[in-house]
C-alpha cells in the first residue's frame, strides 16, 4: 500500500517536471485564481442583477427581470445622492492628501538629522487598521473631547460655540469624515511623493543651477514636471480607494445625521445587507464599476501619457 | 331511532375520550411550563439518542454578561450544551439573512427583535413553532395582547417574547418639585405625567433652562435641556407610530401617512427637537443615556431600561429623581385621544429552520421564556428583560430590580403597546420614514414634502415586493391586533 502510494507520487512529479507541463503550471494557476476570484464572482452578479430577487424570498423564487434593476437604480435618487456625496469626500480628502503628502515630501527629502524617525512617524496612520483608527476618531470628536478642547482658544476667540457637533451636525460631520482620511491616508501620498523626490535626477538640478536658475525655478520647472507621474500615480491610487469610502461612515456616524454621510458603498451595504435587495445591488454595484472604472482608466491614459511627455523631454 | 342516536352519542363520546387522552399523552410531562421543557428536552434526547447535544445561540450583544448563565442552567438540567455567538443587534438581521442563503444550521436559537419576523419567515430561516408547542404546553397568561400578537406572523408562532421593551416617558422629578408652585401659577396644574405629545412639549418649553440660569432657586451650572428622545436614523421609526396614533396604511397598504393626521404626527415628531440636545439626531443609547443620567435634561423618551440606568450607575445624578409616565396620547386617525407605545426594542427567542434539532431549541425557548424563569430573567441585575407579564406586579426579585412604581407604570403603559411592522422589506420602510424625519429636523423640507416623499417611497417598496402579498400579511397583522388599531370602515 505504501509502496504504491510513493510510486504515484513519484509518478506525479515525474509527469509535473516535464517541460510542456511544467511552463504550463503557473498560466494554469493564474487562469484558475482569475476564473475563481474574478469571472465567476462577476458572472454571477451580472446574473444576479438580472433577476428580480430580495433575498426574504428563497432564491428559487427568483425570476428574471431583464434590466429592471438597472432603471430602478438609475431612477432612485438616493443612489445618485450617495454617488455625489462620495465624489465630494473622495474629491476633497485626495486633494488634501495630495497636497499634505507633497508638503511632507519635500520636507522629508532633504537630508537632515532624524529624518529617518520623521519618516517613520509620518507613516504611521497608514499601517493603523482603519476600524481603529475609526474608533479613535470617535473619541477625539467627541462633544467635549480633546480637538474641540485643543480648538477652544481659537473658536472662543473667534466667538464660536466651542463645542463643535463634529459627528451630529450635518456639515461638521462630513468633514469629520473627510479629516479622518486625509490622517489616516496621506502617509500613502507622502510615500509616493518621497520616492518621487528621491527619484529625481541630480544632474538635472545641478545643470539647472549652473545656468542660473532660482530655487523656484528649479522646483516649478524641473522637479514638479518630473513628479507629475508619481502625482498621477497618488491620484489614481488614492482616488481608488476614497471612491469605496466605507469604514469611517460606518464607525463615525452611520451614514448620519440624516443622510448626510451616506456614501455610495454605505447605501450599497444597507441595499443588500439591510434591505435585502440583492439584484438590486447587484446592478447598483456593476453600474458603479463602470463609472469608476471610466475613470480610472481615463487616469491611466493620463499616467501614461504624461509618463510618456515626460520621457521624450528627457530625450530631447 | 332512538338507539341510532344513542349509539351515535356514545361513539362521538369515545372519540373525544380517546383524541383527548391522545393529546395528552402527546404533552410533556410537567406541572409547569418550565418542568414541560426540561422533560421534551430530555424525551427528544433519548428518543434521537443524542450524545453530549451542543446547539448554539445567536446572541444580541446586549445580553452578553447576563444570557450565559441561563445557558450554563440549562446544561444542568437538561444536559444540552448551548452556546453563544454575540453580535451586536444591528448585525444580526443580515446574519439571519445570510443563514437563509446558507443554509449552515450554525444558529439554532436565534434572540432579536420581532420585526426581523416578516423578512426570515419569507427567507425561510424560521421554524413556526405551533407543533412544538403542542407538545410543550407553553402558558403565556398575563401577557398583553399587543405585546402577545407580535410571536405570530400570517397565523403562525414564530417568537417567544421575553422583554416589555414599549416606549415610555420619564421626568425629572426633583426639578418638578422646585418649579410646582410656578408651573401651576401658568399652567393650572401641577406638573405630572403629561396627558398628551402637546402637553408634553408645552412641559419641555417650560423647563428647557440656559446655561447659567438660576430657576426655582436651583443654579444650573449646565443647561437643563426640556426633553430628549431618539432621533436619529435607525430609531426614529422605533418612537414615530407613537405619534401617529393609528396605522400607517389602510387595508390596501396605501400609506396614510401623506393624510391631516400623518402630517400632523411628522409635526408633533419633529417640533419638540428644539427642546432637545443640539446632538440629538447622531445619538443613539450610548449617548442618549448617559445624558441623561448626567442630569442635563429634564425629560426622556425613552426604553424602559433608562429608568434603571440611571438609577443604578453610579455617575447618576438623578437616583431617585425620575418620574415614569406612560407614553402620552394624541389625537388620532381617528380623531379620538389614544397612546401608543410602540414595542421599540423588545427582544424574544426563534428557531433557527435550518437547526438540526430545532424541536431541542424550542424547549430551550420554552423553559427560559416561560412564566417562572422569565420573571427569574427580568429580574436579573445585569439583564435587560424589562416587565411584561401581570405576574412581574407581584414578584419580589421584579419590584426590587425594577422598583414598584416603575413595573406598575409599565404594566400599564402594555395595554397600549403595538408592533412595529410586521412585513416584509419593514426595514426598508422604516429607513424612508427616518430620512424624512431627519430632512425635516435639519429644516430642509417641511412636514408636508416629508408625507409625500414618505408615501411615495412606501408605494415604491409595497410595488418592489409585491403589493397582492403584502396587503395579505398586512391584514393579518392588523387582524392579530399587533397596533391595536384597525382599518376605518372608509378605508
Amino acid at each position: 500500500m505504501a509502496q504504491a502510494t510513493i510510486k504515484e507520487r513519484k509518478s506525479l512529479s515525474a509527469w509535473l517536471a516535464q517541460e510542456k507541463v511544467f511552463r504550463l503550471i503557473p498560466f494554469i494557476m493564474v487562469e484558475a485564481t482569475f476564473l475563481l476570484l474574478l469571472a465567476i464572482p462577476f458572472i454571477l452578479t451580472i446574473y444576479i442583477s438580472l433577476l428580480k430577487w430580495r433575498a426574504n424570498r428563497p432564491f428559487e423564487q427568483a425570476y428574471f427581470h431583464g434590466l429592471l434593476n438597472y432603471v430602478r437604480v438609475l431612477t432612485t435618487e438616493d443612489f445618485w445622492w450617495a454617488l455625489g456625496r462620495t465624489f465630494y469626500f473622495a474629491g476633497t480628502a485626495v486633494m488634501l492628501e495630495l497636497l499634505f503628502g507633497f508638503l511632507l515630501a519635500m520636507l522629508a527629502y532633504k537630508q537632515f538629522r532624524g529624518r529617518r524617525i520623521y519618516i517613520t512617524i509620518f507613516l504611521v496612520p497608514m499601517m493603523v487598521v482603519p476600524v481603529v483608527g475609526g474608533y479613535n476618531f470617535s473619541m477625539i470628536y467627541i462633544d467635549s473631547g480633546p480637538l474641540n478642547q485643543i480648538l477652544s482658544p481659537i473658536t472662543e476667540a473667534m466667538g464660536v460655540n466651542p463645542r463643535i457637533r463634529w459627528l451630529s451636525h450635518p456639515i461638521a460631520a462630513q468633514w469629520a469624515i473627510i479629516l479622518a482620511d486625509v490622517w489616516q491616508w496621506t502617509s500613502l501620498t507622502f510615500l509616493i511623493f518621497l520616492s518621487g523626490f528621491a527619484a529625481l535626477p541630480q544632474q538635472l538640478t545641478n545643470a539647472a543651477r549652473v545656468l542660473g536658475a532660482s530655487r523656484w525655478q528649479i522646483f516649478w520647472k524641473v522637479h514638479f514636471p518630473l513628479l507629475k507621474p508619481a502625482i498621477m500615480i497618488a491620484v489614481i491610487i488614492r482616488s481608488m480607494e476614497a471612491l469605496k469610502l466605507f469604514d469611517l461612515s460606518v464607525l463615525l456616524t452611520f451614514g448620519g445625521p440624516g443622510t448626510s454621510t451616506e456614501t455610495i458603498a454605505f447605501f450599497l451595504w444597507r441595499q443588500v445587507w439591510q434591505f435585502n435587495k440583492y439584484s438590486f445591488g447587484a446592478a447598483a454595484s456593476i453600474l458603479l464599476l463602470f463609472m469608476f472604472g471610466t475613470l480610472i482608466f481615463y487616469g491611466i491614459y493620463l499616467l501614461v501619457r504624461e509618463r510618456d511627455i515626460v520621457e521624450e523631454e528627457r530625450m530631447e | 331511532m332512538k338507539r341510532i342516536f344513542l349509539a351515535t352519542l356514545i361513539l362521538m363520546g369515545i372519540t373525544v375520550f380517546v383524541a383527548s387522552t391522545a393529546i395528552a399523552a402527546m404533552v410533556h410531562p410537567g406541572k409547569t411550563v418550565e418542568e414541560r421543557a426540561i422533560n421534551g428536552a430530555k424525551a427528544y434526547i433519548k428518543k434521537h439518542n443524542l450524545k453530549k447535544p451542543k446547539q448554539t445561540m445567536l446572541l444580541i450583544s446586549l445580553f452578553k454578561n447576563s444570557q450565559p448563565k441561563y445557558l450554563r442552567q440549562w446544561k444542568k438540567l437538561t444536559g444540552v450544551e448551548m452556546g453563544s455567538i454575540q453580535y451586536g443587534y444591528t448585525d444580526i438581521p443580515a446574519k439571519i439573512m445570510a443563514e437563509a442563503v446558507a443554509k449552515t444550521g450554525q444558529y439554532d436559537v436565534i434572540n432579536h427583535f420581532p420585526y426581523v419576523i416578516p423578512d426570515a419567515v419569507g427567507a425561510g430561516t424560521l421554524q413556526p413553532l405551533d407543533a412544538y408547542m403542542a407538545k410543550g404546553k407553553p402558558d403565556f397568561t398575563g401577557i398583553d395582547s399587543g405585546l402577545l400578537a407580535q410571536q405570530s406572523y400570517k397565523g403562525k408562532t414564530y417568537w417567544f417574547i421575553l422583554d416589555g421593551d414599549h416606549i415610555a416617558l420619564f421626568l425629572r422629578s426633583d426639578v418638578m418639585k422646585a418649579a410646582a408652585k410656578e408651573y401651576k401659577a401658568k399652567f393650572g396644574k401641577a406638573p405630572g405625567c403629561p396627558d398628551t405629545m402637546a402637553e408634553w412639549e408645552q412641559m419641555a418649553k417650560f423647563f428647557h433652562t440656559k446655561k447659567g440660569q438660576t430657576r426655582w432657586g436651583m443654579k444650573f451650572k449646565q443647561p437643563l435641556y426640556g426633553a430628549q428622545a431618539y432621533r436619529s436614523i435607525n430609531f426614529s421609526y422605533r418612537h414615530f407610530p407613537a405619534y401617529m396614533g393609528g396605522l400607517l396604511f389602510d387595508k390596501n397598504m396605501n400609506p396614510l401617512i401623506n393624510s391631516p393626521n400623518g402630517i400632523r404626527a411628522i409635526k408633533e415628531f419633529t417640533s419638540i427637537v428644539k427642546y432637545m440636545p443640539p446632538d440629538v439626531q447622531g445619538w443613539g443609547t450610548p449617548q442618549l443615556y448617559p445624558h441623561w443620567g448626567s442630569g442635563r435634561a429634564f425629560s426622556f423618551m425613552s426604553f424602559p431600561s433608562a429608568m434603571g440606568y440611571a438609577n443604578r450607575n453610579p455617575k447618576s445624578k438623578i437616583k431617585g429623581h425620575q418620574l415614569a409616565c406612560p407614553v402620552p396620547a394624541v389625537k388620532g386617525a381617528s380623531g379620538k385621544m389614544v397612546r401608543r407605545a410602540p414595542q421599540a426594542a423588545g427582544t424574544g427567542y426563534m428557531v433557527n429552520a435550518h437547526s438540526k434539532h430545532p424541536e431541542l431549541a424550542y424547549y430551550f425557548i420554552q423553559w427560559f421564556t416561560g412564566p417562572t424563569q422569565g420573571d427569574i430573567a427580568i429580574a436579573d441585575p445585569a439583564g435587560f428583560w424589562d416587565p411584561m407579564r401581570m405576574s412581574n406586579l407581584t414578584n419580589k426579585a421584579v419590584l426590587a430590580k425594577h422598583t414598584e412604581p416603575f413595573v406598575k407604570m409599565t404594566m400599564k403603559n402594555a395595554k397600549n403597546a403595538i408592533s412595529l411592522l410586521m412585513i416584509e422589506g419593514n426595514y426598508e420602510y422604516f429607513n424612508v420614514l427616518d430620512k424624512n424625519m431627519a430632512q425635516v429636523m435639519q429644516g430642509n423640507i417641511s412636514a408636508e414634502q416629508a408625507a409625500k416623499n414618505v408615501e411615495k417611497g412606501w408605494n415604491r417598496i409595497t410595488d418592489d415586493i409585491g403589493r397582492k402579498e403584502q396587503i395579505k400579511a398586512w391584514r393579518a397583522s392588523v387582524a392579530s391586533g399587533a397596533y391595536i388599531d384597525k382599518f376605518a370602515p372608509t378605508n
